[in-house]
């Protein structure tokens, strides 16, 4: 029904939505459990990838070409993140050795 | 392949491995963008994300060295919690593709769609705008990352 020619063969929209929906759960579980704050945006990185498979997903499905370049735009935001997240913290660990980031929190309002 | 690349971030211990997992995650899905014909995405995906953003982690690992992961956090039902949180977060996307009814996938040209000239026409012309606003975040983005990553004179 919803399945579309793909090199021959049919593939259906729903497995790469489920695989988007997977690797997002994953890339949650990540940055609730773990505790290394590298991990934790390793982990969103991995969450918006599994975004941006649901935008080309559906943009291939309506055969409508702005999923993909919300795709790039989204990819250009999550290297910004990226970078602006390691510089934090590279600067945080040059002032003193954070392994754990439950040791951040000495933040009080 | 994408499945067990994502649950080599999460589990391993050494952040190296969490990195070079995600490599394995990013060029799964990159194929995958590629059968979605979404050549110029695909291109992208790799040189930006499994080429610049993965040799960035691997830089800051580098720099900071290994770093021992404790496994007891401060609070103690947070690991229960966040799975039974996780579980219903799946269980509320799993129910959003039960109910998902498709459209008939329209016929497009193959040959043109998601190529980098139709890709182009659509990024200067419809989405100049925010493709303009792009570039001023990235610039930002690379003043913020100089300015704090830059030893300033009183640390000395």
């Amino acid at each position: 029904m919803s399945s579309f020619d793909v090199g021959g063969s049919q593939l259906d929209t729903s497995w790469f939505l489920l695989l988007a929906a997977v690797l997002f759960i994953l890339g949650a579980v990540g940055v609730l459990v773990r505790r290394n704050p590298l991990v934790i945006l390793i982990c969103i990185e991995l969450m918006l990838n599994a975004a941006n498979l649901t935008l080309v997903a559906f943009s291939r499905q309506l055969g409508n070409l702005d999923g993909q370049l919300f795709a790039l735009m989204s990819m250009t935001v999550a290297a910004a993140e990226a970078v602006v997240g390691l510089a934090i913290l590279v600067d945080i660990f040059r002032h003193r050795d954070a392994e754990d980031i439950d040791d951040l929190s000495e933040l009080r309002g | 392949m994408a499945v067990a690349g994502g649950v080599g971030v999460i589990t391993f211990r050494q952040p190296i491995r969490n990195v070079l997992s995600l490599v394995v995650v990013m060029l799964a899905l990159s194929v995958l963008f590629l059968l979605l014909s979404a050549q110029f995405v695909f291109v992208v995906q790799v040189i930006v994300y499994a080429g610049a953003v993965m040799v960035l982690f691997l830089f800051v690992i580098a720099l900071l060295g290994p770093a021992r992961e404790l496994a007891a956090g401060r609070l103690r039902f947070q690991t229960w919690l966040s799975i039974l949180f996780v579980l219903a977060l799946f269980g509320l996307f799993w129910a959003m593709l039960q109910g998902v009814t498709y459209r008939q996938p329209e016929q497009v040209d193959l040959n043109s769609f998601g190529s980098v000239e139709s890709i182009a026409v659509g990024l200067f012309t419809t989405y100049l705008y925010p493709f303009e606003l792009t570039s001023i975040m990235l610039l930002v983005a690379a003043i913020g990352a100089i300015y704090l990553s830059r030893r300033s004179d009183e640390d000395q």
